[in-house]
């Protein structure tokens, strides 16, 4: 059976490019063009995987209300952010609200349809039971590839896509200094020097939430950073 | 004051605002100092008004002067002791009254003149007057005739003045029939006019106690002897001082009788009419220096003379230089109009004398009148006496007859003046100030038809000096302080208008920040004109600063109105692809993805300032050691920029910052790039870091073409760049933008230099060290 992706976005000429994308992949693409029928659509069915747009028609924030509602009819589901607002408060407000991970629209459809079907392995990897062979494990960290799911300690640390592969590309050799470009593409995204920066920082606070002393991933100034044991 | 603007205008050279306030401050203090003009016309009207004062006092004195002399109009029984008559009706009957001639009887002494106007009246008739001389003459020659043996002897007369006396007895009489009236007459020889005395000599027969006036002395010459005479009044005496010439006095012989010729020595007779008219002769003999006794020869009973001492005259007898002195006092109660002395000069004791002098020597008739007021007079001019005044009476020929002093009393008003009030008085005053009035005025004769005399009133200045400097210091005072509160008043009003000034120049001044135009303007509030300016600023400001804060956002929302539409064709282009184009149209596939892509890097490029501003905002502050963050950087820009070398120049102890590590790295970064950009290939790129106390100097230099000047000072400014673009990467001058931001950002600043010969260009940033 087909997955189903619903699409969230307020320009019809985006919206069918975007639908066209995912039909070529193989799913089933709903597009709606505002919250009212999006919302009226999930009522009946629930989609597999949202992207959703942050403006919507006639609501500003109307994305982030539509998150809130998917989020409260389901934990589990993917919801991915794809705006044209790119500044640092709108990704915290989006990550903060349950979504998957933050994009803006410079991102190529066909990193787009990367992450897509990474967060549909991710889904499908906690829905079968735990495979312990493919887990890295490094003093404290427990990182799952398959499920895309990183432990501190025994707790699990909720990481959006693109903080999961930046920690993983970190973890995988530890001491290795991974510059920013190698970052970028590790986590399939385009980004400046800034966003990586705040990605990083939110990184570290995530762990640092459970582990205060956390102290792993270091910055080598001029160069990038380095995971450390 | 002055000198700390002059400083700030020194080193503001463009501050207009400085300018303002210094022609501010002192127009407005030239302004207040105009107020000075007050005092200074105060003072020319303080002395109009004293010029005025003083007429009006001089008219009025005049006034004065005019009234007391009309009082005394006609008095001559003041003015010259003339007996008094019975008003002009019983002295025009005198002339058959016998009284009246009698007491107009002073002529007498002259028979042979007419002696018309010889009566007080000057109205007196030529009939009346020959009468009285005859019964005068009647009473006069019993003394005379008593008198007579010495006269008789006396015969050489003075040569000036006995020698013809008659004559000069002639030349008296035509005078005073002229004039009308004795008291005009000119001085004849041998009338005598005595001094007003200040003070009473001592009769001791020195002069020292009279004033030292030549003028004042009369003389009758006799062959070598001869005398001299000087009289004084003081209150009511008549002094005399004689100063005989004589090579050789004799004196009385002390035992022997007065009156016995063969005893005589020199001798001295004085006569003199009485107030009634009769005349009457004492005389002085010596026995001895010291004081004399005045005898008078009066007849006994049997035809025999007797000497009576007369003890209401006293005199003293003194050897002088070329002779002697004698000093007399005589009441002038006694005395009438007439006073002469007689010098009896004998060389050997009992022989018959030599008569000299102002008597006729044959009968002693007394010729010279004494002109002299009665002392009445003096207490008549004391009742018209104030303090500061002095009342004087003068004969015609300007001799003082009385005087009433009281110019040095100190007037009533006003205590002594302060000492500003003396510095106004010296500042004011000219020099006739201090010159005291004077007023003078003719008295009469009863007839109004002559002068008998002048009244001189004198007045000190003090008076009105004292009236006019209570006005003057009151108003002086009052724009003293005027001027002074306005003069305060007006620098105070100075230096709050500067300050506002200088607070509206400093507020537009600082009013373009990176934020944006401050609008809160200082000042909006006041209602003046200076609020009207600040309102108008505050305006004009919150309009441009609507306008930039529409520009600072318009490269954002462009950015982001732009990214939907390039979205649109970005996907489009991709989906594009998956459709299986022909390969010719791939080329033209290909080519326009390229386009999208450097519109999208252009698009982030345009929305870095923003974000790179948030993430600013957003950095965590950490204390860390800026040595070794700046080596780990500098290490890695070999790779990153294979085609230039890079050196590092590090100081050897830890430098401590407060600040984001993150963000010094981007800055450096940044400083980097800059100048790799900046430098041809292979050229070595210094990076410097050095230490002063409390502050670190992170420098990059870079060989290269110098920096333009004009360039320099807005190198830092955000979307400015001076390059011609080289490369097809998007450059929005934005990162030396960015290193002034986050140098601002740890407390410090920016800026780029030439290298020394302008081999390049230096970028250098402060920040302070902990």
């Amino acid at each position: 059976m087909k997955r189903l992706v619903a699409i969230v976005e307020d320009e019809p000429a985006i919206r069918e490019n975007y639908a066209a994308a995912f039909t070529r992949e193989g799913y089933t693409v709903r597009a709606y063009g505002n919250r009212d029928q999006a919302m009226t659509a999930f009522a009946s069915r629930l989609p597999d995987l949202a992207v959703i747009d942050i403006s919507l028609e006639e609501e500003p924030e109307g994305g982030f209300e539509l998150c809130r509602q998917l989020r409260a009819l389901s934990a589990e589901l993917p919801i991915i952010f794809l705006t044209a607002r790119d500044t640092e408060l709108d990704a915290v407000s989006g990550l903060r609200l349950g979504a998957d991970d933050f994009l803006t629209k410079d991102l190529s459809l066909a990193h787009l349809i990367a992450r897509v079907n990474a967060l549909f392995r991710r889904v499908d990897a906690l829905r079968r039971p735990h495979e312990a062979t493919q887990v890295v494990r490094r003093g404290p960290l427990t990182l799952d590839p398959e499920r895309m799911q990183i432990e501190w300690e025994g707790q699990v640390v909720l990481l959006s896509l693109t903080e999961f592969w930046i920690v993983f590309a970190l973890a995988r050799h530890p001491g290795h200094v991974k510059n920013r470009q190698q970052l970028m593409d590790a986590a399939n995204v385009v980004l400046d020097d800034n966003t990586i920066t705040s990605h990083v920082k939110r990184i570290r606070r995530k762990f640092q939430a459970i582990d205060p002393k956390f102290d792993a991933v270091q910055t080598v100034y001029g160069m990038g950073y380095r995971w450390v044991d | 004051m002055r000198t700390r603007v002059r400083a700030a205008l020194r080193a503001r050279p463009g501050a207009v605002g400085s300018g303002i306030t210094v022609s501010l401050r002192l127009k407005l203090l030239l302004l207040g100092l105009a107020t000075l003009v007050l005092p200074w016309e105060g003072t020319r009207y303080a002395r109009e008004m004293e010029s005025a004062l003083r007429e009006g006092e001089q008219d009025s004195l005049g006034a004065v002067a005019q009234s007391i002399a009309s009082s005394l109009q006609g008095r001559t029984d003041l003015l010259y002791r003339e007996p008094v008559t019975r008003g002009v009706g019983a002295n025009v009957s005198a002339g058959v009254a016998s009284p009246a001639p009698a007491e107009t009887g002073h002529p007498a002494g002259t028979p042979d003149s007419s002696a018309v106007g010889t009566g007080n009246a000057a109205t007196s008739t030529g009939a009346a007057t020959s009468t009285g001389d005859a019964t005068s003459t009647g009473n006069a020659t019993t003394p005379t005739g008593t008198a007579t043996p010495t006269g008789n002897t006396a015969t050489p007369t003075d040569n000036s003045a006995a020698g013809h006396s008659s004559a000069s007895v002639a030349e008296e009489a035509p005078a005073r029939g002229s004039d009308g009236s004795p008291v005009t007459a000119p001085q004849g020889a041998f009338d005598l006019q005595p001094l007003v005395l200040e003070a009473a000599p001592y009769i001791d027969g020195y002069p020292d106690e009279w004033p030292q006036d030549p003028g004042a002395w009369r003389h009758y010459r006799h062959g070598r002897k001869g005398f001299g005479i000087l009289t004084g009044v003081y209150e009511r005496m008549l002094y005399v001082l004689l100063d005989v010439r004589d090579d050789h006095f004799v004196f009385d012989a002390g035992d022997a009788s007065p009156l016995d010729p063969d005893a005589s020595g020199d001798r001295i007779w004085l006569g003199f009419s009485s107030p009634d008219g009769n005349e009457h002769q004492v005389f002085f003999s010596a026995s001895g220096p010291g004081s004399l006794m005045a005898r008078r020869v009066v007849s006994g009973e049997f035809g025999r003379d007797t000497a009576v001492s007369e003890p209401r005259i006293s005199g003293a007898w003194q050897p002088g230089p070329d002779g002697y002195r004698v000093e007399l006092r005589v009441p002038l109660s006694m005395v009438g109009n007439r006073l002469g002395v007689l010098i009896d000069d004998r060389d050997v004791r009992g022989a018959v004398p030599t008569s000299y002098g102002m008597l006729r020597p044959q009968d002693l008739h007394t010729q010279g009148r004494l002109i002299a007021a009665s002392p009445e007079l003096l207490g008549y001019l004391k009742q018209f006496l104030q303090p500061g005044l002095r009342l004087a009476v003068a004969a015609p020929s300007g001799r003082a007859l009385a005087q009433a002093d009281a110019l040095a009393q100190a007037t009533e008003l006003g205590p002594e003046p302060g000492l500003l009030a003396r510095l106004y008085r010296r500042w004011v005053d000219e020099p006739q100030t201090h010159r005291p009035l004077t007023a003078s005025a003719f008295i009469y004769d009863r007839g109004r038809q002559s002068p008998i005399g002048t009244l001189s009133v004198t007045q000190t200045g003090e008076r009105w000096l004292t009236l006019r400097d209570r006005a003057l210091t009151r108003m002086l005072n009052s724009t003293l302080v005027t001027t002074v509160i306005a003069v305060v008043l007006m620098f105070v009003f100075a230096a709050r208008l500067a300050l506002r000034l200088s607070r509206l120049r400093r507020a537009s001044e600082s009013a373009l920040t990176r934020e944006g135009l401050i609008t809160t303007f200082p000042e909006t509030a006041s209602p003046d004109e200076l609020g009207d300016v600040a309102r108008g600023f505050s305006t004009l400001l919150g309009r441009l600063n609507e306008y930039t804060g529409y520009l600072r956002t318009l490269a954002g929302k462009l950015a982001h109105e732009i990214r939907t539409p390039l979205t649109i064709v970005r996907s489009s282009l991709e989906n594009l692809e998956t459709e299986g184009v022909s390969p010719g149209a791939h080329v033209y596939l290909d080519r326009a993805r390229q386009g999208s892509e450097r519109l999208n890097s252009i698009l982030l490029a345009m929305g870095a300032a923003t974000r790179v501003e948030e993430a600013i905002a957003g950095a965590e502050r950490v204390c860390f050691d800026l040595v070794p963050v700046v080596a780990s950087a500098v290490a890695s820009y070999g790779n990153a920029f294979p085609q230039r070398r890079f050196a590092a120049e590090l100081p050897g102890e830890p430098i401590g910052i407060d600040g984001a590590p993150d963000l010094i790295v981007q800055m450096l970064d940044k400083l980097i790039d800059n100048a790799v950009d900046f430098s041809p290939p292979g050229a070595q790129i210094l990076v410097r870091l050095r230490v002063e106390p409390r502050i670190a100097w992170l420098e990059v230099d870079n060989p290269g073409s110098p920096l333009a000047p004009q360039v320099r000072v807005r190198l830092f400014e955000s979307l400015w760049q001076s390059r011609s673009d080289r490369d097809s990467r998007p450059h929005f001058g934005l990162g030396l933008y960015i290193v002034r931001l986050i140098a601002e950002f740890h407390g410090g600043t920016a800026s780029a230099e030439n290298l020394p010969g302008n081999a390049g260009a230096r970028f250098s940033v402060r920040l302070p060290a902990l």
